[in-house]
């Protein structure tokens, strides 16, 4: 089950709970079984069986619980046409330095500080580089929705990351 | 100049999402706007580390095995034994014809493209940038002191170089999230940066991407990456003449 590894990962990224994910990699495992009759031949299986991981995921424990405390779509989908920002032209730019400076665990930190709509379509896009069509099959949201929360998690992620560098620089590290 | 490109037209280029046409009208812009230019790099580099860092979690050990036996009883419970099995069948088969590599080795192969993105972003960076190096010397005995207390290791430079080849100098620079010399050289006409780093990053051994050649070497200790619109075969001999040095 090569694709299993890639379930539980995101798994993981969503719950931040092993034995969680392992629950709703398991119950995704049988959902799909059953559900695999209705599972239209020569269509995406990847962006289906990830679909069905993700609804598994929204109505767990952790899914909930993210769910109260998540600012809403709308709010999450405001600022779609953010421009780049007037400032400095210098092509070795220092956010250009901070992206090759973060080291891994303040990424990975940055990016558990993400909001779990944000999380979820940065993972499907970075991690298994799947096509905007397919965020979009997987969320079963717009397409354009997806574009604009791409925008919006890597900003909060460079957001995130300069937080982390401040706090690290006055710390000293 | 035409107008800034918006962030979603940024990611849409790293996404490889933009329509031709669509793209070369952005190219266009980016040729001539430095500011969208370093801000195009900067997501670039940003989806890269997020692609390393985010394939993070390993399935743990046994766990495919559990998910097998959880599901192979629901498969049976039913009378219609043989659609069920075949749904088993067809979604493993699915899933086999999908992804035939363990992720282990995805993600192996997504660090190292990963890497040959970085060592080529870099390289484009320092000829844009047309800034004299951090060191300026073809002096290997001047160049490589110089390092001393900036890298946590040490590597050697070949007493004589390839016939035209010239060290022009080095950087200290970062792959990865981990400082690494980087060394100029001119093959020719051509420009090369090698990339020296301690070993433990990911590897590469030969790649293309964007005109460019990339080649590298692993030692005990070190692993050394190397990047130039050179011709493959004179990226090749200084590789071997850096690796013979060690």
């Amino acid at each position: 089950m090569p694709l299993l590894p890639a379930l539980y990962n995101v798994a993981r990224w969503l719950t931040r709970d092993a034995a969680e994910a392992e629950d709703i990699v398991q119950e995704t495992l049988l959902k799909a079984l059953r559900g695999f009759t209705g599972f239209a031949q020569g269509t995406n299986f990847k962006a289906w069986i990830f679909r069905i991981l993700r609804n598994t995921y929204l109505s767990s424990r952790s899914g909930l619980a993210a769910s109260r405390t998540v600012a809403l779509d709308e709010e999450l989908d405001e600022g779609t046409t953010a421009r780049v920002p007037e400032g400095a032209i210098d092509r070795e730019t220092p956010e250009l330095s901070l992206m090759r400076l973060a080291d891994r665990a303040a990424l990975e930190d940055a990016m558990h500080q993400l909001a779990p709509p944000l999380l979820e379509v940065i993972l499907l896009c970075d991690v298994e580089e799947m096509k905007y069509r397919e965020i979009a099959a997987v969320l079963e949201i717009p397409l354009g929705t997806v574009m604009s929360r791409i925008a919006r998690a890597r900003a909060a992620l460079r957001t995130n990351l300069e937080a982390h560098r401040g706090f690290a620089k006055r710390a000293g590290v | 100049m035409s107008e800034h490109l918006s962030a979603a037209t940024m990611n849409a280029i790293v996404d490889g999402e933009l329509e031709t046409t669509e793209l070369a009208r952005a190219e266009a812009h980016l040729a001539g706007c430095l500011q969208c230019s370093s801000e195009c790099l900067s997501t670039g580099v940003l989806k890269r580390r997020v692609r390393a860092a985010g394939a993070k979690y390993e399935l743990p050990e046994g766990l495919e095995q559990r998910m097998r036996r959880a599901v192979a009883p629901t498969a049976t419970k039913k009378p219609a034994v043989w659609i069920r099995w075949g749904a088993v069948a067809a979604v493993v088969a699915v899933c086999a014809a999908l992804v035939p590599f363990e992720y282990s080795r995805t993600r192996h192969r997504a660090e190292e493209s990963a890497l040959v993105s970085e060592v080529v972003d870099q390289h484009i960076a320092v000829l844009a940038a047309n800034a004299p190096p951090q060191v300026v010397s073809s002096d290997r005995h001047t160049v490589k002191p110089w390092f001393q207390g900036k890298l946590p290791f040490s590597f050697n430079l070949p007493q004589t170089l390839p016939a035209d080849v010239t060290l022009d100098g080095a950087n200290l620079s970062y792959l990865e999230g981990r400082p690494v010399a980087q060394l100029l050289f001119r093959i020719g006409k051509h420009r090369a940066s090698v990339f020296v780093e301690q070993r433990g990053g990911a590897a590469v051994s030969a790649a293309d991407q964007a005109g460019f050649h990339v080649a590298g070497f692993q030692t005990a200790e070190l692993e050394a990456v190397a990047v130039s619109d050179t011709d493959r075969a004179r990226l090749t001999e200084l590789m071997q003449a850096l690796q013979a040095a060690q």
